[in-house]
């Protein structure tokens, strides 16, 4: 890993979010019916509506609005919300927090279920706890978020009434109520980044134990204990680096559903909201905040991978 | 029929039993504690003038008053003035102002303020949904610091129930002078809260406003209105007390709200509506035999159970129900599929007819209705083809323009307002280009008719009218659904659906401590 | 083929697989001749019916009878899927192959565009189509194939960049043969068998997707039976009547699978020393 390597991923990066931007602008452009519509409603009057989109801006030519929103956007400001008259950059910003939240927390639970379960299938491949390991894991993937936000609220919070179905507490203002909120949710995502992590993982472990490396370790006479995890486990982590940094675009789509079902204030409701409602700006800001994170955090993985993979490879 | 009517019978006791408390409680509610509201989507504006849905007019509710203030019979009481005297043509208007009142930022409320937001409110430019509802106002001013002279531009009887309209919130004067605009993210108001923090998307909090002009109320020290998106996990934060008043619900989550101890679950029958509106000045519903035939392909008590699960009130084709002041029961359209396929024969369409219903996603009921009357209508020989749509869509390319679609309205405040809101030929929203003079005529007698027997009769001729020529088909109005814990003292639902109430709700015995 | 083809029957996953697919085959196939009730015919004294003999897995909130519905309605859901993924693929697939062809500077320019497309999450994507194209079916299936095409361009490039190397294709820039030609005859018959298999995952991903646009009231509309629409309208009732939301979850769910464990069990038959 060099320099220039970074120089060049911190490029691609930017190459992007600039074609990202230009995309979901050029999307926003061709809506049908527009936000002045939408605000109005029912009490539009041909008058009320071209008082508002000259208010709006939305009668400039298109190329002329891109730049503008463009230069805006490189200073950091999104612009004002047509809907609630609020700027849209802190909005965005802050619901993107609380999305991070749910998605840190799935991903934690994700590797603390996944892994060992991932393991212990490729252990005991074959026999029965890795058939069981298959099936659960093959519901999880095969279960769209919204049936699985649905069953699970209908069991734990409706029937059990173990948990609160739906509302965001932030953890900072009540840490239990915060956490027990966000219990739900973050067990619908882990479900489903469960079932895909621990497939991964038993996979990886699989082509690892064969691998000669291993092989060499255990002619070498080396405790098993030791060969399965100092040296299989952390190689067969690796990829999972990469896998869990996809799933963050899983993730981050994934959250426009189960924020909808939980009422979490996160960017995936916002991204909806706006969307029904026309809301250029916090369309533009919601889908090129999302599509950044998502970029970075590759880029993220991807730095992680190199670093982790020296170490690994060459101790 | 009978279980209908035995429903009826309880809704009506429940709403004298509601408006009791006002007026007999012996013991003063308790002051004090903070009331969590759930709001079933986001309240995106609380500029007052510019606010379009009932979470928003709760909002504005809170923090502004009006002149006038509609009680749940649908007369008015007051509210910022204290009494109203028209001349005897009922074209100008005098209103008194109660004194002593103040903003939020203390300054004085004067005649001038009112005379402001009705000039606001009455500017195109401002895009106030207001501008066609505060009644026919020519000019307003003032006259001396607490009294204000409305001039009208024809005679108007409703104009105290008029100015009680939701976007007709009294605003200071010096706000409009300047930024207009700035009421978007900040308010000043007479109200009985004032604003605390506003987050659209997720929770508004409102603090006791000390200065309000009654000093008894409100009660509540705090309200915060939380939005929940999704109407299951709203009843079920509900059930589990994380609210302690629901906004609205639908018939499906009322039924498990029933069942929930410490939950009571309220209901009023209310004149909002579903309807599906026939473009009369268009083939094929130019023909009244199609418009009669559709009438009667349509089973209304089976429509009430689709559409509203039962929690509903059948309707005959006009737009009032038991909820309205002037309503007139005409025996209820019985489904007569051989009377309607003869009907469309006669009117030359004897294998039936293809039409495409058009019915946007918001409310879902609205499909519903869609759904519905695609399979009931079928037998009668229409062939109809149901094409949903995102509402915006639909309000920029069909609403007022379709010549088939599935309407829905809120319960207005009068007979008058309703049906110059849609049935006349020079309505607001003339939806279906009846354009019928007879009826004009009626509806224009009525509203300058203050004689109660005569106009009740000029309002029973334009409903029998409706009724006979089907301009809409309206097969079904909805009972308003809520929920509140039991310890929430003084909340009732109002029928207009858009009249809250809060500052006369406390909390009583069993109610959490909430910091 | 047919060798392929048994070796998938061998194993017990892909065997359920198989079976699985057969039975939601049979349900488009023959799903409308067989239901026992039309599948939009409404009964007011029939609303919210528990599962019984009248309807097997119970009734609607109009009454309609939920077995009838998903059968017919399999028509609407597994088709679509099925068409979006192809055209995903497909687009996928020349872009992929198209860029590993050009190489150099182009596969470059076309392989970041690409990546950049993927930054942008696939269900966003489909919703901002779905809004642009206005709500419906079909237009679903577009937004979900544009959705497809990036990871589809992605993994069919790095599979056509080994072909690219081989003699053969070498030998047909030598020749002189056309762009096209080199990209449709030589190159993309020899990246196929990767392709189906990544196709034939991606089905069940088509399969959840469709259904969760449904669900957010931007794919299929009413009165279709598409199974994701039957999800949506039954969570408003679900305490009343939660036979309308299990069965049509089932449906996806069941249908998801049975394309998992065929795609699972093609690869792994394509590379039996891989014994897993």
């Amino acid at each position: 890993m060099s320099l220039a390597w970074f120089a060049r991923r911190l490029i691609l990066t930017a190459y992007t979010i600039i074609v990202v931007s230009m995309l979901v602008f050029a999307i926003t452009q061709i809506l049908p019916a527009d936000a002045a519509q939408s605000l109005l409603g029912e009490n539009a009057t041909p008058e009320s509506l071209a008082a508002l989109r000259s208010k709006l801006g939305l009668g400039d030519p298109t190329w002329l609005q891109y730049a503008r929103w463009a230069r805006h956007v490189f200073i950091g400001d999104f612009g004002i919300s047509m809907r609630t008259s609020q700027p849209v950059g802190p909005e965005m910003l802050a619901a993107l927090s609380r999305s991070l939240l749910l998605a840190v927390s799935s991903i934690l639970v994700t590797l603390v279920v996944a892994v060992p379960l991932g393991v212990l299938a490729a252990l005991r491949q074959g026999k029965l706890a890795d058939t069981g390991v298959s099936l659960v894991a093959y519901f999880g993937v095969s279960l769209p978020e919204f049936v699985t936000a649905t069953l699970l609220a209908l069991l734990l919070a409706d029937t059990l009434h173990w948990l609160p179905a739906t509302g965001y507490v932030s953890p900072l203002e009540d840490f239990g109520s915060g956490i027990l909120h966000l219990a739900l949710p973050v067990l619908t995502v882990s479900v489903i980044l469960i079932a895909h992590v621990m497939r991964m993982m038993r996979s990886e472990m699989l082509d690892v134990l064969k691998s000669d490396y291993i092989r060499a370790a255990r002619l070498k006479g080396l405790p098993e204990r030791t060969v399965l995890f100092r040296h299989a486990l952390r190689n067969a982590l690796l990829p999972v680096v990469t896998i869990i940094a996809l799933d963050v675009g899983y993730l981050l789509g994934g959250v426009i559903v189960i924020e909808e079902i939980f009422a979490i204030p996160g960017i995936g409701r916002a991204l909806m909201i706006a969307i029904t409602t026309r809301d250029l700006p916090s369309i533009q800001a919601g889908a090129l905040i999302m599509a950044a994170t998502y970029a970075l955090t590759n880029t993220l993985a991807d730095l992680a991978y190199a670093v982790l993979d020296k170490r690994i490879r060459y101790d | 029929m009978l279980s209908v009517t035995r429903r009826l019978f309880l809704a009506g006791t429940a709403i004298s039993l509601a408006s009791l408390p006002k007026i007999v409680l012996a013991e003063a509610p308790k002051r004090g504690g903070v009331l969590r509201m759930s709001l079933d989507q986001a309240a995106s504006v609380i500029h007052p003038m510019l606010a379009r849905v009932n979470p928003e007019y709760l909002v504005t509710e809170l923090l502004y008053s009006n002149l006038t203030r509609l009680k749940p019979d649908m007369t008015v009481e007051p509210d910022l003035a204290i009494s109203w005297e028209p001349n005897a043509t009922l074209t100008e208007w005098i209103f008194k102002l109660r004194p002593g009142v103040t903003f939020h930022d203390g300054s004085p409320l004067t005649s001038g303020d009112v005379v402001a937001t009705i000039n606001a409110i009455l500017d195109p430019k401002t895009a106030s949904p207001g501008r066609t509802n505060v009644g026919p106002i020519k000019e307003a001013a003032a006259i001396d610091p607490l009294t204000v002279k409305f001039t009208l531009s024809g005679a108007y009887a409703d104009l105290p129930v008029a100015l009680t309209y939701l976007n007709a919130r009294i605003v200071p004067a010096k706000v409009v002078a300047g930024d207009l605009a700035s009421l978007s993210t900040s308010a000043n108001g007479t109200g009985p809260f004032k604003l605390t923090s506003y987050e659209p998307d997720r929770r508004i909090v409102v603090e006791r406003n000390p200065a309000y002009y009654d000093p008894t109320r409100p009660y509540l020290d705090r309200i915060e209105l939380l939005v929940y998106p999704d109407r299951t996990s709203e009843a079920s934060a509900m059930i589990s007390g994380e609210i302690d008043v629901l906004l609205t619900t639908t018939p499906g989550e009322y039924e498990r709200l029933v069942k929930t101890a410490g939950v009571k679950a309220l209901r009023t029958p209310s004149g909002q509506f579903l309807n599906i509106n026939l473009g009369c000045d268009q083939k094929p519903f130019n023909d009244l035999r199609v418009r009669q035939a559709l009438a009667l392909a349509v089973d209304r008590e089976a429509t009430v159970g689709f559409v509203a699960g039962g929690y509903g009130t059948p309707g005959n084709d006009t737009p009032l129900n038991s909820a309205y002041h002037f309503y007139k029961g005409i025996p209820l359209k019985k489904p007569d599929i051989a009377k309607a396929k003869q009907l469309l024969a006669d009117a030359g369409y004897p294998n039936g007819v293809d039409v495409t219903l058009i019915a946007s996603d918001r409310p879902a009921s609205r499909t519903q209705l869609g759904v519905a009357v695609r399979e009931m209508a079928a037998a009668a020989g229409f062939r109809i083809n149901v094409q949903t749509m995102p509402h915006a869509t639909y309000l920029d390319q069909v609403w007022k323009k379709g010549n088939f679609y599935v309407g829905f309205y809120n319960m207005q405040p009068t007979a008058d307002a309703i049906f110059n809101l849609l049935y006349t030929s020079n309505a607001a929203w003339n939806e279906t280009h009846w354009n019928n003079t007879e009826f004009d005529t009626v509806i224009g007698a009525a509203r300058v008719e203050t004689d109660e027997a005569k106009r009740t009769a000029l309002y029973a001729k334009a409903q029998e009218m409706m009724n006979a020529e089907v301009p809409s088909v309206i097969p079904a109005f909805f009972d308003l659904l809520a929920a509140q814990r039991s310890y929430v003292e003084g909340y009732a639902l109002h029928p207009r659906g858009s009249v809250f109430r809060l500052e006369l709700v406390s909390l009583g015995a069993g109610a959490p401590k909430r910091a | 083929m047919i060798e392929l083809f048994i070796r998938l029957l061998r194993r017990p996953q892909g065997f359920i697989g198989v079976v699985l697919l057969l039975l939601v085959a049979a349900a488009c196939l023959f799903g409308s001749a067989l239901a026992p009730y039309a599948p939009e015919k409404i009964d007011f004294l029939g609303r919210f019916r528990a599962p019984g003999w009248q309807n097997w897995l119970g009734a609607d909130q109009f009454g309609r009878d939920i077995l009838s519905r998903l059968m017919v309605g399999a028509r609407s859901t597994v088709p679509m899927a099925l068409i979006a993924t192809f055209i995903g693929s497909a687009a996928g697939a020349i872009i992929g192959v198209g860029s590993a062809y050009l190489g150099g500077r182009s596969d470059e320019a076309i392989m970041r565009t690409n990546d950049a497309m993927m930054a942008i999450p696939g269900l966003l994507l489909a919703l901002l189509l779905v809004s642009t194209l206005g709500n419906g079916a079909s237009n679903a299936v577009i937004a979900i194939a544009v959705a497809f095409a990036p990871g589809m361009a992605r993994v069919t490039r790095s599979v056509a960049l080994n072909v690219r190397n081989q003699d053969y294709v070498k030998a047909a820039i030598a020749r002189g043969e056309s762009a096209s030609w080199i990209i449709f005859r030589e190159m993309l018959p020899n990246v196929m068998a990767p392709i189906v298999i990544e196709s034939t995952i991606r089905v069940s991903f088509a399969v959840m997707l469709f259904a969760t646009l449904s669900f957010l009231g931007v794919g299929a509309q009413p009165p279709a039976s598409e199974w994701g629409l039957m999800v949506a309208d039954a969570r408003q009732y679900m305490h009343q009547a939660p036979w309308g939301l299990i069965a049509p979850s089932g449906a996806i769910a069941l249908t998801a699978i049975a394309f998992n464990l065929v795609g699972d069990g093609l690869r792994d038959a394509l590379n039996p020393k891989d014994e897993r």
